[in-house]
């Protein structure tokens, strides 16, 4: 009798002893799969990021040197003014430090540079942020740069709808003197998108991350009050 | 404690966890400069690598999200989950230690706030601390009920009984 439950126990160890290796093997295997999904998951990021790279980009007339936005103004001084025209605090910005900021330009004193960044294309169906912007950069082919960017503040659409059609944009360009067959068509064609995709990665090269970014001769005005802003602007000139 | 119900507690908090990442993954996928940009807003790594982390994040939070729903090698999973939530949660804390005024972008989003908004790094740092609990979980007590895992390796050998 001992000897036979001897060999009984003895060949469930042996069992046991097959079925944890067969077990650890394909816990081995398992792992080995689900890292291997987790690097194609990181290689298809990566490769999605670099079919987006390295696009060659046409700046409009009336751009620094860079290409990374539009000069308004020849003044001393230099405002650098990073916007998204879909956001909410940019357009509070304009009301609150547009007028002050024209009578600077007009005073000869500030040189602006607008940065029309789109930061925001997740909040709208329509990559309205992109679209604004590179329609931007057609009002500054066609001169109205400036007027074309408060009418677009001024009808700003709200955050989480389509944003404006690309009619509604020519409307508006047409409404601030821009020619409606040209600029129409630089707006349908989206000739400026890499321009905007060139100044929205190098705005956040340069650690702007949020909109709107005021800066004074490179000094961020973090309360871009009128007040703040030409403090900030009298304290630079001197 | 139960230990029959182990599994099944097992089980939510697996899916509770792959809930986390599936729905981090897609709120970042869809703008990934977007998603470069609130990597870059803590300051910590050069701007290219920042973009790349950017584009790689939110393919792997799915990857995890997925894995975690599968219940297929949890326990390297919830590791993996656990060393990340434990680098978001350093970078939370190194950004609030330095003064930026960021949206963590853990759930899309990111980047700079706007003047006047204050960051939320306490509540954020919280919740991060909850969802390492869940990965926490997950090491210790890998198996757990309706997983591939257990359908490919069997029930564990010791409860075998003649």
């Amino acid at each position: 009798m001992s000897s036979r439950k001897g060999r009984k126990d003895a060949a469930r160890v042996v069992r046991e002893h097959l079925a944890r290796e067969r077990r650890r093997k394909r816990t081995l295997w398992i792992s080995i799969g689900a890292v291997a999904v987790l690097v194609v998951a990181g290689l298809i990021g990566w490769s999605a990021l670099s079919s987006q790279g390295s696009r060659e980009f046409t700046a409009p007339p009336g751009a620094t040197g860079d290409g990374t936005g539009i000069v308004v103004g020849n003044g001393p001084v230099t405002i650098d003014i990073y916007e998204d025209y879909l956001c909410p605090a940019c357009k509070q910005f304009e009301q609150t430090s547009g007028a002050t900021i024209d009578k600077l330009i007009n005073d000869g004193k500030v040189r602006v540079v607008y940065h029309p960044v789109a930061y925001l294309n997740r909040f709208s169906s329509t990559e309205y942020s992109t679209r604004a912007s590179a329609a931007s950069g057609c009002a500054a082919e066609g001169g109205e740069f400036h007027a074309f960017g408060k009418a677009l503040f001024d009808k700003q659409p709200p955050e989480n709808s389509a944003g404006l059609s690309n009619d509604e944009l020519i409307d508006i360009g047409a409404e601030v003197g821009l020619n409606r067959d040209s600029f129409g068509a630089c707006v349908r064609d989206g000739k400026f998108k890499p321009w905007t995709a060139h100044v929205s990665e190098e705005a956040t090269r340069a650690k702007v991350t949020g909109t709107p970014t005021v800066l004074v001769n490179g000094q961020q005005v973090r309360e871009w009050t009128p007040e703040n802003i030409t403090a900030a602007v009298e304290a630079a000139g001197r | 404690m139960n230990w029959k119900l182990l599994p099944w507690f097992g089980l939510a908090v697996r899916l509770g966890l792959a809930a986390v990442w599936l729905y981090a993954g897609a709120s970042k996928v869809g703008d990934l400069a977007a998603s470069g940009r609130a990597v870059h807003a803590y300051q910590v790594l050069p701007y290219d690598v920042s973009v790349v982390v950017g584009a790689v994040l939110p393919f792997v939070e799915l990857a995890l999200g997925v894995l975690l729903l599968l219940g297929l090698a949890t326990r390297l999973v919830a590791g993996v989950s656990g060393a990340l939530l434990v680098v978001f949660i350093a970078g939370i804390v190194s950004a609030w230690s330095r003064g930026l005024a960021i949206d963590c972008g853990c759930f899309g989003t990111g980047g700079q706030l706007p003047a006047g908004q204050s960051p939320s790094y306490f509540p954020e740092v919280l919740r991060d601390l909850g969802f390492l609990a869940l990965a926490g979980f997950l090491l210790i007590w890998p198996r757990t009920a309706v997983s591939v895992d257990g359908a490919l390796t069997g029930e564990p050998v010791e409860d075998e009984d003649e």
